[in-house]
């Protein structure tokens, strides 16, 4: 009996999960006219902010979200790219505006590895996961005859993403996404705590993602 | 009967003695020693030949941090290692050659011939994890001096420049890991910092245009 209950357990959990809102808006000013062909992608984290900064596994998530749904756009590990260019895509030295890559290409040594890389588009996301409130309370204890915890907890998550699209044959921002989402987690603990977890931060993932692979994918 | 087999209140005696000795141990020093390798820089080199110079407080650089609570943890950030190797790479890139010396430059040592000598230093360490800012990111903040000499010692220039490294909380990541990620992301700055300002300190500007061969083909910022 006991081990029936530990394998429905088993198959059961994975699949309990809050429920999370996600918005997505899209501003583009220049559809692309045709996919990019053999040319790369290369997804950066703005690190600007002094109180929060963008999570390096959120721009994986988006990159492997992108290359797994359109095998044939190609994009950069974002740490393969900031150490191909190293020391001018750190966040003292990163280019704030698209005008702002002219004065980059200057360096002839940088403009070589850019047209060794064939980047074609550079996509900057700024934004972060936040935990927002938290309520209930959970006691464990540990004794001889064993451990166990017993109690309740809620807490909410907020995601605010903004991915900015940036074209470097015409030196021009070319497109812009906004998606926020938030979900409430849930962990009722009866000896053993079941996390219920909203997966925001994979919500906004797949909602950035999707939209920036509509954009590269566009074809006339 | 075997050594092995336990009754249960003597289980509990094992099990109070682990959790006290876990409890004990999140209250001892927390040690990070700061390993990583970093990239060359993408510039054209300056046609110079640098020596440099790293004392042993730099090449052994720490930083130690007494807690001042018990319920709070000691911190030993080790960067020694990781400082070497970030100047050593950076410099190589930077400058046509870059020679080690054998002493401090002075009178009277004996000393490759180099343009000039590099002395780096680590005025000042801090660092900020979110038990103390309630902000979820660890933060690193460097200072740096750096004196340039010729190799008799005399100076060519002298100044401070500060480095700032911060990685986010995530998720099943120790305070150690965060600090060591976030004194490598410092690190990184320092050398972009370096790079993209050295040429721009007055002194050092002053000191280029006084070669005859810099001839102005010495700019590498942007």
């Amino acid at each position: 009996m006991t081990l029936r209950l530990l394998l429905l357990s088993a198959v059961l959990l994975p699949w309990l999960t809050g429920c999370v809102n996600a918005t997505v808006d899209q501003m583009v000013f220049n559809s692309p006219t045709a996919g990019i062909g053999d040319a790369s992608v290369v997804i950066l984290g703005r690190r600007h902010a002094s109180d929060y900064e963008t999570e390096p596994g959120f721009i994986r998530c988006v990159g492997g979200h992108i290359e797994a749904r359109d095998p044939s756009i190609r994009v950069i590990d974002e740490l393969e790219f900031l150490n191909a260019l190293y020391p001018w895509f750190e966040p003292r030295t990163a280019p704030l505006r698209p005008t702002d890559l002219e004065k980059l290409f200057e360096h002839r040594d940088v403009a070589e590895k850019f047209a060794a890389l064939q980047t074609r588009y550079m996509i900057w996301i700024d934004g972060s996961t936040v935990r927002g409130d938290s309520a209930g309370s959970m006691t464990c204890g540990i004794g001889p005859g064993g451990a166990g915890c017993f109690g309740f907890g809620t807490w909410s998550d907020d995601a605010s993403y903004e991915a900015t699209i940036w074209d470097f044959t015409q030196r021009a921002e070319v497109g812009r996404i906004s998606a926020t989402a938030s979900g409430q987690s849930y962990m009722p603990a009866v000896v053993l705590p079941i996390p219920i977890i909203a997966p925001v931060q994979g919500t906004a993932c797949d909602s950035v993602g999707d939209q920036l692979l509509e954009f590269l994918s566009h074809t006339p | 009967m075997s050594g092995s087999m336990t009754t249960a209140p003597e289980r509990g005696h094992w099990l109070a003695a682990l959790a006290l000795v876990c409890l004990l141990a999140g209250c001892g020093t927390k040690q990070v020693v700061v390993e990583s390798e970093f990239p060359d820089p993408v510039m054209n080199p300056l046609p110079l030949t640098l020596g440099i110079w790293y004392d042993d407080d730099f090449a052994n650089h720490e930083f130690f941090d007494e807690a001042s609570g018990r319920a709070e943890s000691s911190w030993l950030v080790n960067t020694g290692q990781a400082q070497v190797e970030l100047w050593h790479t950076l410099l190589r890139g930077m400058f046509r050659d870059v020679v080690f010396m054998n002493g401090k430059p002075g009178p009277g040592q004996m000393n490759p011939l180099v343009d000039a000598v590099l002395l780096p230093t680590v005025d000042e360490l801090q660092y900020a994890i979110p038990a103390h800012t309630n902000v979820k990111v660890y933060e690193i903040w460097m200072r740096y001096r750096f004196q340039l000499v010729t190799l008799g010692g005399e100076p060519i220039a002298e100044w401070t420049m500060p480095a700032y490294g911060k990685t986010p909380t995530a998720f099943m990541q120790s305070d150690e890991g965060a600090v060591r990620l976030a004194a490598i992301v410092a690190l990184r700055d320092a050398g972009a910092h370096f790079a993209t300002t050295f040429t721009r300190v007055p002194q050092v500007e002053a000191w280029l245009n006084s070669l005859p061969r810099a001839g102005g083909q010495t700019q590498v910022t942007p």
